[in-house]
């Protein structure tokens, strides 16, 4: 039943099953809807000196406070001004020691919950190297739109071993 | 004969009576035999107290064999069970011999060899498996908390039977103790453990019935017991959580089991520690005088003793400086996980976060109704309580960690051949739980450095008009926010001159500079830095004080010294009273609000022209207080674009941490309050100039400034650009 997604075992395929769908420029991206945890309004974000640019520094979610990042940094997209609907989606990923933590992506605009089935599902293609893929899991059809399905926990993973290296308080802060 | 031995003989033949029940239905294999076959044997041997050599020496082979299949695994052999039934019928005759004042055969001449005893006391360790099968995870959870509790109980109450060791309060509380103890471990079929309890608690009931005085080996066998009790839970309590499931540890039950055997028995004396392969005891051996060891161990020994000022068998002492823990009974607690406690507190600060939010928010301010104003001071009231109902669950009382290191004080004085007091002052003071697990290793190095380096030999105290006996006094108190900690020891004191020499030895500090006396004592927190002579296995490699110091500072507290030299030195620690919650100084720099801990703010000042000095066009100065100290621009090290560059439209923090100082140059001061620290998480873990943020009244984010690595900061960048 499951078609050649299961045929490329180098990156991780993506499971069919509900998606958010958000906008990044004119881009659109699923994410596996079970991570979201909520979706709210761009609030204060406070900066934190000498992290990469694509972390956008930390919020107040309740009283909890969590990192801010900037999918549209990330992903190397050029950058945009904030304007009113830009919401934060709050991801609930696996942390260290199996204790979840809550991770906040800024996006431009969400656009609908999806339910992609397995015929929908294609594998990543290959880009020949010209985009990093680690984070895509499949790229998803429905009707004449094409969304790009990414992994949120592997990126999450990937900047906590890019901050190890990258901040640094002796060095001034760029810019 | 007379009418006691005739009751005692008939109490015997009842007692034989159930043996011969009990072997009926023996296994090889059973445990519970075991078990109720000691008891038994136990009574017998009481009961024959005053009986004739052959049946003293026949129950001696008995134990020996019950001992041995103990100290195996705790079942009944079938040689034993052999054994055992052709002892029966002879004691059993015997017995009733001695009722009617007839002879007594001589036993059979194998029983007198004791070839078991050997086998038992040729291994001191045995390999013992510490999971039982068959019992799931959430009792052995279970047993191993209760255990602990019941391990400090005991602990307690033998130092305290220590300096009077005819307290019988205490004796019941340590026999019921190791009872409850063999119970638990009963329910999960932990029979080496209810073997080697079932010893300790023989040798506490023949206190109890004032067979024997519990002298300084029977006080040592204790408190080893109690330790290896105390190893075997900690292992249990590892593996339920994975670590090396199913490995056996080796444990010294059976060279214990053989020390109370000789305590309470006779015998050749066995040397505490070291007792290795020791050869078998002579056999026969008489039953009927209490044991001549404890005796002569009931006499004040040599020098190695924790003194009390009246005799062991006298009165109480009169200043009773460790509290009868018998007080400390099981009533009207609660257990309550921890988890759940710590998610409980974090609901309640997220209430007093949003609570805050309404309250302070422009448009309800703006409504001016004075009803709803009354409302909102009745919310604020109300969720501040809360707040600090729910801290206070975390709360408890330091006087736990205190009595701990009475033991410690103990042990260590006795190996030193020192004689030292331990007083404690504010055992009631309380502080967060979380705390109390960082506190103890810096209190064990201080403690360590008290009774190593500080108080002197008695000779050489007796020499300078000292008292002998030295004191260390731990005494704990709230002040501001904070738990004030002290340890005092009225010992040789902090010798400046040598500190001097070995920092400049070490390189640590110029020949030439001039240091004033608080800054020669505060030498002693640099790391690699010891002026002991020799390193001891105790201390002296150094490493103590600025480890000390180090984990103070992480759990955002400052320690310091002072002493006087030839009287004593004091160490005063500030710890603050809750990880959670902090002080801080709200400065402004640009558009962003920032932390400060007011525990490491010195002062604050706004400079005058010229008090900035630039040195090599980047580095930057600031005379304070005639010292020179390096400023920090927070803004441009922070990437946070300031108000102005002008340090004289600005304010000048001063933080120190340790000895050294920095000064931040920031925008504005905005105000000081308490605030609720919030981990900041992962992915900022490896940065280090934020310890942490916390939400301000505005629901805005504050980082919390970490200022220790701020000040420690070692490179020339970071400064002026």
């Amino acid at each position: 039943m499951q078609p050649s997604a299961q045929q490329h075992s180098a990156s991780i395929s993506a499971q069919p099953g509900k998606y958010l769908v958000v906008t990044l420029g004119h881009e659109s991206y699923g994410i596996p809807v079970l991570k979201v945890r909520e979706i709210i309004r761009l609030c204060p974000i406070t900066p934190v000196a000498n992290m990469p640019p694509h972390v956008r520094g930390v919020i107040n979610l309740r009283g909890k406070i969590i990192p801010l990042v900037d999918l549209r940094a990330r992903f190397g997209l050029p950058a945009g001004e904030d304007h009113d609907r830009n919401c934060i989606v709050v991801a609930q990923l696996a942390g260290l020691g199996g204790v979840t933590r809550l991770y906040g992506v800024i996006v431009d605009g969400v656009e609908e919950v999806a339910n992609f089935a397995a015929s929908d599902i294609e594998p990543t293609p290959d880009f020949g190297g010209v985009i990093d893929v680690r984070f895509i899991t499949g790229m998803a059809k429905s009707g004449p739109l094409v969304r790009t399905l990414i992994d949120l926990d592997r990126i999450a993973a990937a900047d906590l071993a890019t901050t190890a290296v990258e901040s640094n308080p002796a060095s001034p802060a760029a810019s | 004969m007379n009418d006691a031995s005739s009751n005692a003989a008939r109490l015997a033949d009842a007692l034989l009576q159930q043996v011969a029940l009990d072997l009926a239905f023996a296994q090889p294999g059973s445990t519970r035999v075991t078990d109720s076959l000691g008891d038994l044997v136990d009574q017998i041997a009481a009961a024959c107290d005053g009986a004739p050599e052959p049946i003293g020496t026949a129950v001696a082979a008995c134990r020996h064999w019950l001992a041995a299949c103990a100290a195996a695994d705790g079942c009944l052999t079938q040689q034993a069970i052999a054994s055992l039934s052709e002892w029966q019928p002879w004691m059993a005759t015997a017995v009733l011999a001695w009722g009617r004042g007839q002879p007594i055969a001589p036993p059979p001449p194998e029983w007198s060899v004791a070839p078991p005893a050997v086998r038992a006391e040729a291994e001191p360790t045995q390999q013992v498996s510490v999971l039982p099968d068959g019992v799931d995870d959430d009792m052995l959870q279970l047993f191993c908390a209760e255990s602990q509790d019941l391990l400090q109980e005991v602990e307690q109450a033998v130092l305290v039977l220590e300096r009077n060791p005819a307290d019988k309060a205490m004796i019941d509380t340590v026999f019921r103790v190791f009872h409850t103890f063999k119970g638990n471990a009963g329910v999960i079929k932990l029979a080496v453990l209810q073997r080697l309890t079932h010893e300790l608690e023989s040798l506490l009931d023949a206190a109890r019935r004032g067979k024997a005085q519990l002298g300084r080996d029977a006080i040592d066998v204790i408190l080893e017991g109690a330790d290896v009790l105390r190893r075997y839970v900690g292992e249990m309590l590892g593996q339920i959580s994975g670590v090396e499931k199913g490995r056996t540890i080796p444990l010294p039950i059976p060279a214990l089991i053989a020390r109370v055997d000789r305590l309470l028995h006779g015998g050749p004396a066995v040397p505490a520690a070291a007792a290795v392969s020791v050869a078998p005891p002579a056999p026969a051996v008489p039953v009927a005088v209490p044991s001549p060891i404890l005796q002569a161990a009931a006499e004040p020994m040599a020098a190695p003793v924790i003194s009390s000022p009246t005799p062991p068998a006298a009165a109480q002492s009169p200043a009773e400086p460790v509290a009868a823990p018998a007080a400390a009974v099981a009533s009207g607690m609660v257990r309550v996980d921890t988890h759940k406690l710590d998610g409980l507190i974090d609901l309640v600060g997220e209430l007093v976060v949003a609570q805050s939010m309404v309250v302070q928010s422009p448009e309800l301010k703006g409504i001016g109704n004075s009803q709803l104003a009354r409302c909102l001071g009745q919310l604020r009231g109300i969720t501040s309580d809360l707040q600090r109902t729910a801290m206070s669950l975390r709360m408890v009382p330091i006087g736990g960690t205190f009595r701990k290191m009475a033991r410690l004080v103990r042990d260590l004085s006795g190996e030193l051949g020192k004689e030292i007091d331990l007083k404690l002052e504010g055992e009631d003071t309380e502080l967060d739980r979380n705390l109390v697990e960082e506190l103890s290793d810096p209190l064990v190095h201080m403690i360590r450095n008290s009774v190593d380096h500080g108080i002197e030999m008695p000779d050489v105290r007796a020499a300078a008009g000292k008292p002998r006996t030295g004191t260390i006094t731990l005494r704990a108190f709230h002040q501001g926010g904070f738990i004030v900690i002290q340890i005092g020891d009225d010992g040789r004191g902090l010798s400046g001159d040598r500190i001097l020499a070995k920092a400049v030895e070490r390189g640590l500090v110029k020949p030439h500079d001039r240091l004033e006396p608080a800054d020669i004592r505060g030498l002693i927190f640099l790391p690699g830095f010891s002026t002991a002579e020799k390193v001891t296995g105790l201390s002296g490699r150094g490493v103590g004080m600025d480890v000390v110091r180090r984990n103070i500072e992480k759990i955002r507290g400052k320690v310091g010294v002072d002493s006087i030299e030839g009287s004593g030195s004091t160490f005063t620690m500030y710890v603050p009273l809750t990880l959670a919650i902090i002080e801080g100084l709200i400065v402004g720099v640009g558009q962003e609000r920032y932390i400060i801990p007011t525990l490491s703010v010195r002062e604050s000042f706004r400079p005058l022209p010229g008090a900035v000095t630039t040195v090599q066009g980047r580095g930057e100065v600031v005379r304070v207080r005639g010292k020179l100290t390096p400023l920090l621009r927070l803004g441009r090290f922070l990437g946070t674009p300031a108000k102005t560059d002008d340090p004289t439209q600005g304010i000048v923090v001063v933080v120190e941490s340790g000895q050294d100082c920095r000064c931040l140059l920031v925008d504005d001061l905005i105000g000081k309050q308490e605030v609720v620290i919030k981990s900041l998480g992962e992915m900022f873990g490896r940065q280090n100039a934020f310890a942490g943020a916390a939400i301000l009244g505005d629901g805005r984010v504050g980082l919390i400034l970490d200022v220790n690595s701020l000040v420690k900061m070692k490179s020339a960048t970071g400064d002026a650009a």
